[in-house]
């Protein structure tokens, strides 16, 4: 047993137990989707629009087909058909080609796909299948997408290429509030495309068996059993023939969550050709047509008294979508959660609304590594406090403490629909405040002003939305977002526990081990966790938005309590109690007034099996479907301490503190490594990472040499702390943190270096904070007619 | 991508040499750089696969080149159009032809739009390569003629 300060007496909860799946990883014994080599295995690779916009007028196989070893060239017609042209979209309002038919609308787009014996033989079909483009002008970004002088989705009735328009919050209400404030201020905030790039790229092998009928589908998934249902729905393949596998994930963060092209092209050609076909997926083809994320141009407005104290928030934000509306939102929920705008703080009144279009550019827009929309939401609430600071001369740390919602308004409803579970923002922020040495800080600052140099101070008090959700309010497909477990104790005590979820690299082997561990007194050590499997492993919504822990993890929980109630009627039949007298304490069953007279876990496990009561049924195992109350709400407060070189315009992050808050930690080394991975992703967002297009709709960021990951030599050390507010409405009080920080990061960056520029006047400039811009903008706004003027 | 690139050549031959040297597919196949195997189609259509080496885009690529004179003799318009490793390029060069003296004089001018792989290498790789390989051509064209002259 082991005690933890902050969680009190624990058995496996709050232990820093090292992950039971690094073994494995570590030693390379891991097994990704390219390790699987099926017999008689043929390879797919796709063909590619070099046009972003273009009509189709001709695809000729015949030099594909002479390249020997090519088996199949696959085009959009073959695919339409067979009725398999178009795939619907996860929250059902779009429709998206798996191959271009017609016209090709974004650069890269999948056109044809080659099936050979090899992949180089496939690579070299694929290079010489002819297609004739007619090239049309393309559509590069949303606001020319507005005007409608190209339309470009001829598929559709409404001949526009407006998606649609979603608002929250009272409109009227929020302009007489912004109307009547003292101060205002309207800023323009661009949260960029850019990409999760997970290590990993996506693959598949599928393995069509017809003496069985059934269709095994290996692939990189975070959602194997939406992935069957819709596979099923798509395919009109019974789902009791469609088997998932998502083996070992080598990153995911959202990526992996839609259905691509090379998916079904290569599934198609194993049904036709009755062999496993895989298809794994270049860098390039990575970046250039899987899921993006971001790419929201907010207008971010706040009002407020010239004391500081916020009066309205308004946010009208201009998303593009890409060619398809493919972003993986929940169906009722088109920009996801953005209604997390208001942020940490307690607006009177606030108002919402996005207009998302179709542009000549890779769709997407899913939840990279946040809840749907969280990461835009914040950043543009963060950054307008900052704003708002600078205009009312305050203290930004000053400004956050005045407005944040109290401890004691929890649970706080917001203005824009949520309702926030817990929360002790004033007390994280000191914290983090003192651990920083903020005052101390600030005086530096001065000093160095003093001189002329530009040092910064950034701080994001940010607040996120996780836990997707309530089954009454979120669906995927029309399927509710509940998760699951099933958990099978074996008669020796160890046992076997699945889940719906479905990890990649965040940990379940262990922290689920854990969770059952702390519910059972079992050694989490002894019980083996799978997921991935969907003939094994319960149905599940899988692993994306910060889900798992507040989901399955209570499924978990309270799958964990059923194995206890039925083990509290065996415990009484061995300590020849009745059951009432029989208690759960100390990770033991005991009877109420007679110390040293207890039963095990393991005991009970034991005789489930060998010596269950008469009137109970042998075994000891159960399944919990959670559909939980509420989402859960971790939030923290991240310090970031920059110096820019006046020069150069680069950026030394001297310092970097993360305080998160939780809830309750299962395994501090986890949530300590996912805070490091997400900081790390963050400071890529802020410095390094964007998608671009250039005016004729190419894209620039087609690889690594173009598209930038940090390595350790440009990532900041980071400090990390935490505080513990457990959600009350959550069984074992956690809320998940997996995408805290990549949520709450880039703003602390940005904040922090707007703060060094600040004596220059510049209030803010968009991510990536690339050398060359922090540089314009330091020489733009010191030129000698720039001070003059 | 967009690109443009313009230059002037002064060739020690008569206009009408000139202009019949540039009207020639097959002789003009001989002034491309880098040109790896080249066929004429017809009085003004030659095809050519050149090899190209532009940072991580390397390989063949496989042009159309279509002339097209003006019936005045005083310019040429060429139509390059091709690609290869998946990128695209559709370029076109004009050339006005002029006399100064014993001199001919040739200006050209040059438009460029890539697409694909190749439009990501970065703008200053592609515009000093791809002005190197236009003006390479024109050079060559004097070159040539010089040499006969």
């Amino acid at each position: 047993m082991t005690t933890t300060a902050e969680n009190g007496p624990r058995h496996a909860i709050g232990v820093a137990m090292k992950r039971k799946e690094d073994p494995r990883f570590i030693r390379g014994r891991g097994r990704y989707l390219d390790d699987i080599t099926l017999p008689g295995m043929l390879y797919l690779a796709l063909v590619h629009s070099p046009y972003p916009h273009a009509r189709i007028k001709s695809i000729d196989k015949s030099a594909a087909m002479a390249v020997p070893g090519v088996k199949a060239v696959i085009t959009g017609e073959d695919l339409d058909a067979a009725k398999l042209e178009w795939l619907p979209t996860f929250h059902g309002y779009d429709k998206q080609m798996v191959l271009a038919f017609g016209k090709a609308l974004y650069q890269y787009q999948e056109v044809a796909g080659v099936v050979a014996t090899s992949r180089e033989a496939a690579a070299d079909g694929a290079e010489v299948v002819d297609v004739e483009y007619e090239p049309l002008d393309p559509v590069v970004n949303p606001y020319q997408a507005k005007e409608d002088k190209i339309v470009l989705r001829d598929d559709r009735d409404a001949k526009t290429n407006h998606i649609y328009h979603w608002e929250v919050g009272d409109k009227a209400k929020t302009q007489s509030a912004l109307d009547a404030s003292e101060v205002r201020i309207k800023e323009r905030i661009v949260s960029p495309r850019c990409h999760p790039a997970p290590l990993e790229p996506c693959g598949v092998v599928a393995d069509m068996n017809k003496a069985t009928g059934r269709l095994t589908i290996y692939m990189t998934s975070q959602a194997p059993h939406v992935h069957r249902t819709a596979f099923s729905l798509v395919t009109g393949i019974p789902e009791d023939k469609i088997h998932i596998i998502s083996p070992d994930v080598g990153g995911g963060f959202g990526n992996k969550v839609p259905v691509y092209p090379g998916y079904v092209v290569a599934t198609v050609a194993s049904v036709i050709i009755g062999v496993p076909v895989k298809w794994v997926e270049t860098r390039t083809e990575n970046l250039t047509t899987t899921g993006f994320a971001r790419d929201y141009h907010m207008d971010v407005e706040i009002g407020a008294t010239k004391a500081g104290t916020v009066t309205a928030l308004r946010v009208s934000t201009v998303a593009d979508h890409g060619a398809f509306d493919a972003a993986a939102d929940p169906r009722k929920y088109p920009a996801g959660m953005f209604g997390i705008v208001t942020g940490s703080y307690d607006f009177p009144t606030a108002f919402a609304e996005v207009d998302a279009y179709f542009t000549n550019k890779a769709p997407g827009g899913i939840a990279y590594r946040c809840s749907f929309r969280v990461t835009e939401a914040s950043f543009a609430i963060e950054r307008g406090m900052e704003i708002l600071a600078r205009k009312l001369e305050l203290d930004p740390a000053e400004l956050r403490r005045m407005n944040f919602v109290k401890k004691e308004q929890f649970p706080y409803p917001s203005p824009l629909g949520f309702t926030y579970d817990s929360g002790d923002y004033a007390m994280t922020m000191r914290k983090a405040l003192d651990i920083i040495g903020y005052e101390q800080l600030r005086k530096e600052q001065a000093e160095k002003r003093a001189r002329g140099e530009l040092m910064g101070i950034g701080i994001s008090t940010f607040t996120e939305i996780v836990g997707a959700g309530p089954g009454k309010q979120f669906d995927i497909l029309g399927i509710k977002m509940f998760d699951s477990a099933e958990i099978r104790i074996h008669p020796t005590g160890s046992g076997i526990v699945r889940a719906g979820t479905r990890h990649q690299g965040q940990g379940h082997e262990t922290t689920w081990a854990q969770i059952v561990g702390e519910e059972l007194g079992l050694d989490p050590q002894e019980l083996l966790v799978e997921e991935g499997d969907t003939d094994t492993a319960p149905y599940g919504l899988g692993t994306y938005a910060s889900r798992s822990t507040p989901v399955a993890g209570g499924a978990l929980a309270l799958a964990s309590r059923r194995i206890r109630e039925k083990a509290k009627k065996i415990a009484a039949h061995l300590l020849e109690a009745s059951e009432d007298d029989v208690e759960w304490k100390d990770y033991k069953f005991g009877v109420k007034g007679v110390p040293g007279k207890s039963v095990t876990m393991k005991e009970v496990a034991f005789a489930a099996y060998t010596n269950p009561p008469p009137d109970t049924e042998p075994g000891l195992e159960a399944t919990y479907y959670y559909d939980p109350p509420n989402l859960t709400f971790p939030y923290g407060t991240y310090i970031a301490v920059v110096d820019v070189d006046r020069d150069t315009g680069a950026v030394n992050v001297r310092r970097f503190l993360a305080v998160d808050d939780c809830g309750i930690v299962i395994n501090p080394m986890i949530v300590e490594g996912q805070i490091h991975g997400g900081l790390t992703e963050g400071f890529a967002m802020a410095f390094m990472q964007e998608i671009k297009y250039d005016e004729g709709g190419n894209n620039l960021n087609t690889d690594f040499t173009e598209y930038l990951i940090p390595t350790a030599l440009e990532t900041p050390k980071w400090e990390t702390d935490s505080t513990v507010t457990p959600s009350p409405h959550h069984p074992i009080g956690a809320k998940g943190v997996g995408e805290s920080p990549n949520v709450g990061s880039p703003q602390a960056f940005v904040n922090a270096v707007m703060d060094a520029l600040a004596p220059l006047g510049v209030t803010h400039i968009d991510m990536p904070l690339t050398r060359e811009k922090v540089w314009r903008a330091i020489r733009d706004a010191t030129r000698p007619e720039a001070v003059e003027g | 991508m967009n690109l443009e690139w313009s230059g002037q050549e002064r060739i020690p031959a008569g206009r009408d040499v000139v202009w019949a040297f540039v009207n020639d597919p097959a002789k003009l196949a001989t002034c491309l750089p880098e040109v790896q195997q080249s066929s004429v189609l017809d009085a003004h259509t030659l095809e050519a696969t050149v090899g190209v080496a532009l940072g991580p885009v390397r390989g063949k690529f496989k042009f159309k080149i279509v002339l097209e004179p003006r019936a005045d003799g005083n310019h040429l318009d060429m139509k390059i159009n091709g690609g290869g490793l998946g990128s695209v390029v559709d370029l076109v060069a004009g050339a006005d032809l002029s006399t100064d003296g014993a001199t001919t004089v040739l200006d050209w001018k040059s438009t460029a739009s890539m697409r694909g792989p190749i439009a990501t290498v970065g703008g200053r790789v592609i515009d000093a390569q791809a002005h190197r390989v236009i003006s390479q051509t024109f050079e060559n064209v004097k070159n040539r003629l010089s040499a006969s002259a």
